[in-house]
């Protein structure tokens, strides 16, 4: 079990009059090898829980296993950067984190911090701006210049050149326009697919969450109210509406359809799925 | 960044926080001027019971007034010790070796020492009960008279209330920076020379692309919404000295010339 | 009467790329427009030209039946209110009350009068609660609100969005985009908005399409939603209902385009049970 937490709680300013307990008594399983989507209103716990992953925050209660490691709390973990290497983090607007000349440098800035050597640390740069479809013409240009699409791209393969086993990413596609958003789901997926990395998403986007994730986790008020799969989390839209999230388009259109007589199987995920559905009954009664 | 006490507002209800701003700022310059006279331990034990009665009034807990000296702490050990080798006059109090102790040096620091605390204990007077918005109008304010030598008066107190504004969204900036490099494995703490500057570029870069950016947004904001330096405008809050305001300023300026007594004419 | 008319208008940032290339639009009093365009069009810069925040290269602007230059520029920023993108860049005052008063100062509105205006626009975006509460302890979306009571109370005729809904929460877009509707709806103002939300667009009066600082397309949601090959060719998003009308005429199901999905749901059950 790669991932686990068990009864972790923490509290922000602890001590002061502005304490705050983020997390109480979570305890959650990520599965290896999916794509997991954290969701929940601001305020619900999501970034906290994440920051635990790569040990960011240490549990005040509790206690996080992480591949082969188990942190406790009141531990003063050592060597967090074997374990910072192997969960790669990504903050929301990681363009923000660029500050190398160029862009192959800056990629390479990770790699060298976990002891690459020079040639090591570009090489495996190179890889990770190719994984995220730029191409060699940017090696050599200042991150700083690019636009906000290709900045946050750079960002990615700066944790990505690291080649993490886990992804983390805390709204990636915040503030991008949907060709963008798309564009970079995409690319977790494939991450997800082809190379085989666990990733968590923390995201208020439902249409990227139904597409592309496997897993839904639902943070409420500093705990896990569900943990299940995409499909059988939007099987209910009343539930989900019950939890302030508005389902995804293709959800709402099932739902409007059976209010209107329509039969539509729960199974159906897809647009082109749905469409037949519709021609069908529709033509059986022309 | 939470255990940072100077300087810092504590929002509470006591009749020093309901003070003109520019009572307590021109208050606590007579004071602080005081300090500076030598009056002696009985001058220092004065102004002492004022500012005390002044944290009681205000409610603030004197554990407050010791964590904000607390920093100031390795400075006065510092002192001591440069004061103790470099100060032989008075009597000699313990000798290890060739090295002795006078008594000089001790007086000297304790004299520092409490001029320091009282210097503490004053301005927190000032800026615990003294939000920093009512405080850049007080100095705005107290600066109009320089106008006519042409002291940007407004402009100043637009900068700082706007610096003010800002600093706890720089904090949370910096906070997250400081982990986003952290998970792409840089060490503040240990490292080589070369990789301890690579950890601070990676730090100061960022920050200043955000600040850039920030200002940017801001001066846009700002223009959108009419705002002309050095034009024409008028004033939402305005201050009002009342009888105890100036009861408070009777106050500091008897403590000033007591000092000033104290000092010369006794 | 068409209060903002834009002709010929050019700008660039510097000379390589012309950010904004020739383009006239004109938007009628009281209307609701949204402009779409993915990042990078030129969408922003349009907005930031109308508020006098760029000075455009060539062409001209008519705001109110006036000129914007630089001598009519202060007029006409107390005609324009414009909301920014992020939330926490925007807000000047130390609370909610000096943040509103930021503007009336700026235009010199008699002391004594203030309170009374920061009440009535704070009550216009259900902000009266917070009046005392500092940035920091406010969400995103009740600061957008703040922006919008703090340009409300300057009595603009235009308000100007510039992707304010675009850093919040699900349910932070959803308490701005209501605001917006509600003013919209109340009072005379000329609205102009833009936007990534589909939603919005649709429910707009007038849609103006950027792709690379020209105007791709224009009119209403429903003339231009209609186009759907040629908004994938600028790489714009289309409403789930024309999506799905296309997947069902490849099916051989004809139906009208409509923009959402309760007229497409209609039109289906119509078909259905008429047979």
């Amino acid at each position: 079990m790669p991932i686990s937490f068990e009864h972790v709680g923490y509290v922000y300013s602890k001590g002061t009059p502005y304490e705050y307990q983020a997390l109480k008594d979570v305890c959650l399983e990520i599965e290896e090898g999916k794509i997991t989507a954290v969701i929940g209103q601001t305020g619900s716990g999501k970034s906290t829980l994440v920051q635990h992953l790569n040990a960011l925050l240490l549990p005040e209660s509790g206690e996080v296993h992480i591949l082969d490691r188990v942190i406790k709390a009141g531990d003063k973990p050592k060597q967090l950067k074997s374990l910072r290497k192997e969960v790669g983090l990504v903050f929301q607007f990681p363009e923000y984190q660029l500050f190398e000349e160029t862009v192959l440098k800056d990629v390479a800035f990770g790699p060298k911090n976990f002891g690459a050597s020079e040639e090591e640390a570009r090489k495996r740069a190179k890889q990770a701006l190719k994984m995220v479809g730029l191409s060699e013409e940017y090696y050599e240009r200042s991150p700083l210049e690019l636009s906000g699409g290709q900045k946050r791209r750079v960002a990615i393969a700066g944790i990505l050149a690291m080649d993490p086993q886990i992804l983390v990413l805390d709204e990636p596609t915040a503030g991008l326009d949907p060709q963008g958003t798309e564009a970079m789901m995409k690319l977790f997926h494939a991450l997800n697919h082809t190379y085989g990395k666990t990733i968590l998403i923390v995201t208020h986007d439902m249409e990227q969450v139904f597409r592309y994730c496997d897993k839904v986790v639902v943070m409420e008020d500093g705990g896990v109210r569900i943990h299940t799969d995409k499909d059988t989390f939007f099987s209910d839209p009343d539930a989900c509406r019950k939890m302030n999230i508005l389902p995804p388009v293709l959800i709402r259109m099932k739902e409007l359809l059976k209010a209107n007589g329509f039969e539509v199987a729960d199974d159906i995920i897809t647009e082109n799925a749905l469409a037949d559905c519709i021609a069908r009954q529709v033509k059986k009664h022309g | 960044m939470g255990n940072i006490t100077l300087g810092r507002y504590i929002p509470l209800d006591s009749p020093i926080h309901k003070m003109d701003p520019r009572a307590k700022i021109m208050a606590m310059l007579l004071v602080l001027v005081a300090i500076f006279f030598p009056a002696g331990w009985i001058g220092y034990a004065i102004i002492f019971a004022a500012a005390s009665l002044t944290i009681i009034l205000a409610r603030l807990s004197f554990t407050f007034i010791w964590k904000a000296m607390k920093p100031m702490l390795f400075m006065l050990v510092f002192l001591f010790v440069i004061n103790a080798f470099l100060l032989k006059t008075g009597d000699p109090l313990l000798t290890l070796g060739s090295f002795t102790l006078y008594s000089d040096a001790v007086f000297q620091t304790l004299y520092i020492a409490v001029r320091l605390l009282l210097m503490v204990m004053i301005t927190t007077c000032l800026t615990a009960t003294t939000k920093p918005l009512d405080m850049t109008l007080g100095i705005e304010d107290l600066l109009k008279p320089f106008q006519k030598i042409h002291v940007p008066a407004h402009e100043i107190a637009m900068l700082i209330s706007i610096a003010l504004r800002f600093i706890p969204d720089l904090i949370d900036e910096t906070e997250r920076i400081i982990k986003a490099q952290e998970s792409r494995g840089v060490d503040l703490k240990e490292g080589k020379i070369m990789e301890r500057i690579m950890a601070i570029l990676s730090l100061i870069v960022p920050l200043f692309v955000s600040a850039f950016q920030r200002a940017e947004d801001l001066a846009n904001a700002m223009e959108a919404r009419g705002y002309a330096p050095g034009e024409q405008r008028t004033r939402y809050k305005v201050l009002k000295m009342e009888g105890r305001d100036y009861i408070l300023l009777f106050c500091a300026a008897a403590i000033l010339a007591g000092m000033v007594w104290l000092a010369y004419y006794r | 009467m068409a209060i903002i008319e834009v002709k010929d208008l050019t700008f660039s940032y510097d000379e390589t790329k012309t950010t904004i290339d020739h383009v006239s639009f004109a938007i009628e009093e009281g209307t609701y427009t949204t402009i779409v365009g993915h990042n990078g069009s030129g969408k922003s810069t349009i907005a930031k030209l109308l508020a006098g925040l760029l000075e455009k290269k060539s062409g001209s602007i008519l705001i109110d039946g006036m000129e914007l230059n630089l001598e009519n520029l202060f007029r006409i920023r107390s005609r324009i209110g414009i909301v920014f993108q992020n939330p926490d860049n925007q807000f000047i005052g130390s609370t909610v009350r000096d943040d509103i008063a930021f503007g009336l100062e700026n235009h010199c509105v008699p002391q004594p009068e203030m309170d009374g205006i920061i009440e009535v626009n704070a009550e216009r975006v259900h902000m009266t609660k917070y009046l005392d509460h500092e940035p920091s302890h406010l969400s995103g979306g009740q600061k957008q609100r703040v922006a919008i009571a703090g340009v409300l109370a300057m009595k603009p005729k235009i308000l100007i969005f510039d992707e304010a809904t675009s850093m919040l929460d699900p349910s932070g877009k959803d308490e701005i985009k209501r605001v917006i509707r509600n003013i919209h709806k109340e009072s005379s103002l000329t609205i102009l908005s833009i936007t990534h939300d589909i939603d919005e667009v649709a429910g707009s009066d007038h849609v103006i399409a950027l792709e690379n600082g020209k105007i791709a397309m224009q009119g209403t949601p429903h003339e231009v939603f209609s186009e759907v090959d040629a908004l994938k060719k600028i790489k714009l998003d289309v409403p789930f209902s024309l999506k799905m009308q296309q997947k069902l005429a490849k099916r051989g199901v004809r139906v009208g385009k409509h923009i959402t999905m309760e007229g497409l749901v209609k039109e289906l059950c119509q078909s259905h049970s008429n047979m």
